[in-house]
């Protein structure tokens, strides 16, 4: 198995929901990436949904500093500072969890804890919690300030580049959708045609 | 109840119609004072020792290089490093349980050049020893003063100064790099107050100069100049010196002989600032001449590190800087002191960005002193300490009618 790769650190925790801090700007997990967090015993598995970045002090607004540069490099190499006050965080929703060995697609008994790791999942664990649709269930149903629509599609294009046929994988997802928005032919559509290579 | 402003505006509109009634004399006074400054037939050798044995109640700025000269800022080395530091405190509260202050100290070192770099920190400490909330005089003569209050505010900057020698110990050799205080590097709290001897001995000789002393030895295989910056400075030093050179008597002694003077020569700059001097004749980037403190406190013992200073026009605002004796008489310090200064504001909106920066570590808000508050009185209650408060502290938070 690759090594995990750190992306963050939780700072606000839910049953459904996580935020995390990205420990270096800008380097945040792609929209829809799996991501995970906990220890051996109890490993959370989340979606990410949302993703800001933001001055570190809520009463600080950044403000434009390039009219005299030639590139946004320089803005950032004459003020050094500004990577130590601007931050980025993504928030991600809970869409399984592990206990030991066995793996869940449905909420986990408790929250993320504050300050706990967060980890960008290797391929093969990608593939390993994407042998079940149960997210999507979660996805459709989050109620989220970002469309559903919008999620589900992102969340299975990056599942599917864990995959050696990602086509077989979305043409199964899409299989399942089919029947999980029977009655909501529109959004079925607005997914199929976000996911259709 | 908040204050009722509609009492106060039309106080506001008294004081407006008077300062707008004065003005035509103060934009007189001002074109004297800069028809004094470029008097080309000033004798300024004369009038350098006339400041010298002058005795005046005013403060006169002593003369290094003339009066009008102004100097264009020279280029900006290729790598250099900004330090800076800054503080804030919460005072000792008589009404409350635990007698203890806090001091938090910003710091900040920015790099720039090919490998620019950021490190910010802030460093509280917390003093609450019995030999810590007092200055005590060595021996047994003297009555131990608190550290509060005024005390505790040059305490604090002697807390900034003392940070500032430590980061600067941390740059590599052969560097290029100026470390920034706010305010005067003249201990002004020190100087009004009369203060026990050993007040002094303990926070200037023994602290601020030690380590401003600390810093001037870093120059031995590294280029490390030092300043503190004023915004908007309300001083009249230099003014000062014009009225002395505009004084016709030979000897000047504010107490003994100006109140028989017929002439009041002087009397035709009084009120202007220096700030609006300069502002007339400094383009941007320039900087004025460089003038000497001839404050008591400085004279009696500021030594090697006398303060000496200089005005700086930047986005439009003129600045005082002040350096000690050791970096106004190197030229490159002076010159290094210039440029970074004069980057530092324009990298930071017109106010130099390490001290901004610095400020920003530095700062406690008054939500941060009602947690800190909070924070001493619940450990006392998860010891069971008795935590008793005063009444008045007690109405100031619970308010009711």
């Amino acid at each position: 198995m690759a090594e995990k790769e750190r992306v963050g650190e939780v700072i606000e925790a839910s049953t459904t929901t996580l935020t995390a801090q990205c420990y270096e700007l800008y380097e945040i997990p792609p929209l829809g990436s799996l991501v995970k967090t906990g220890d051996s015993s109890a490993e959370l598995y989340a979606i990410v949904y949302n993703a800001a970045t933001t001055s570190l002090e809520p009463g600080r607004r950044p403000i434009a500093r390039g009219k005299d540069e030639t590139s946004e490099e320089a803005i950032y190499r004459s003020s050094p500072q500004l990577a130590k006050l601007l931050r980025s965080e993504f928030g991600a929703v809970v869409v399984g969890h592990k206990e030991g060995d066995r793996l869940y697609h449905h909420l986990p008994p408790q929250p993320a804890r504050i300050h706990s790791f967060v980890y960008q999942c290797p391929p093969a664990e990608v593939r390993e919690f994407g042998q079940s649709f149960d997210f999507l269930n979660i996805l459709l149903n989050a109620g989220l300030p970002v469309p559903a629509e919008e999620l589900v599609s992102a969340a299975l294009r990056q599942m599917s580049r864990a995959h050696k046929d990602p086509r077989a994988f979305l043409v199964a997802a899409g299989k399942e959708l089919a029947i999980l928005l029977s009655g909501n032919l529109n959004q079925l559509k607005a997914i199929l045609g976000r996911i259709k290579q | 109840m908040s204050l009722d402003l509609t009492k106060v505006a039309a106080q506001v509109g008294n004081m407006v119609a008077r300062l707008k009634a004065s003005d035509e004399e103060r934009r007189r006074r001002l074109q004297t004072a800069l028809d004094t400054l470029n008097d080309k037939s000033l004798d300024l050798e004369g009038l350098k020792k006339k400041i010298e044995s002058s005795q005046t109640t005013w403060l006169v700025a002593g003369l290094t290089d003339g009066l009008s000269p102004r100097y264009k800022a020279p280029p900006l080395p290729p790598e250099f490093s900004i330090l800076a530091t800054d503080g804030s405190h919460i005072d000792v509260d008589r009404h409350q349980s635990t007698r203890c202050y806090l001091i938090n100290i910003g710091a900040v070192v920015l790099d720039y050049g090919a490998n620019p770099r950021a490190f910010l920190d802030s460093f509280p400490s917390l003093y609450f020893g019995d030999e810590e909330l007092v200055i005590a005089p060595d021996g047994a003569k003297g009555r131990a003063q608190p550290i509060e209050g005024a005390l505790l505010g040059i305490k604090r900057g002697v807390d900034e100064c003392r940070r500032l020698a430590e980061l600067a110990k941390e740059l590599p050799k052969d560097s290029s790099s100026l470390a920034l205080l706010d305010g005067s590097l003249i201990l002004w709290g020190l100087a009004g107050q009369s203060y026990p001897e050993f007040v002094t001995e303990a926070l200037l000789i023994k602290g601020f100069l030690r380590y401003l002393e600390e810093i001037r030895r870093l120059n031995a295989d590294r280029r490390l100049a030092l300043a503190s910056y004023i915004s908007f400075p309300r001083s009249s030093d230099v003014v000062n010196a014009l009225r002395v050179a505009r004084c016709p008597h030979e000897i000047i002694d504010t107490d003994q002989l100006c109140g028989e003077c017929a002439s009041r020569e002087c009397e035709a700059v009084a009120g202007v600032q220096d700030r609006e001097l300069f502002a007339n004749t400094l383009e941007e980037g320039e900087r004025s001449a460089l003038f000497s403190s001839q404050s008591k406190i400085v004279k009696d013992h500021y030594g090697g590190h006398w303060v000496h200073f200089f005005y700086l026009r930047v986005d439009g605002e003129i600045a005082r800087v002040e350096i000690p004796q050791w970096a106004a008489q190197d030229e490159s310090l002076l010159d290094l002191t210039h440029s970074l200064v004069l980057d530092q504001c324009r990298r930071g909106q017109g106010y130099p960005v390490a001290l901004a920066e610095a400020h920003e570590q530095a700062v406690v808000t008054g939500a941060d002193r009602e947690s800190f508050w909070q924070l001493v009185e619940s450990l006392l209650i998860g010891e069971h300490l008795p935590t008793p408060t005063s009444a008045k502290s007690f109405s100031k938070r619970t308010r009711w009618v």
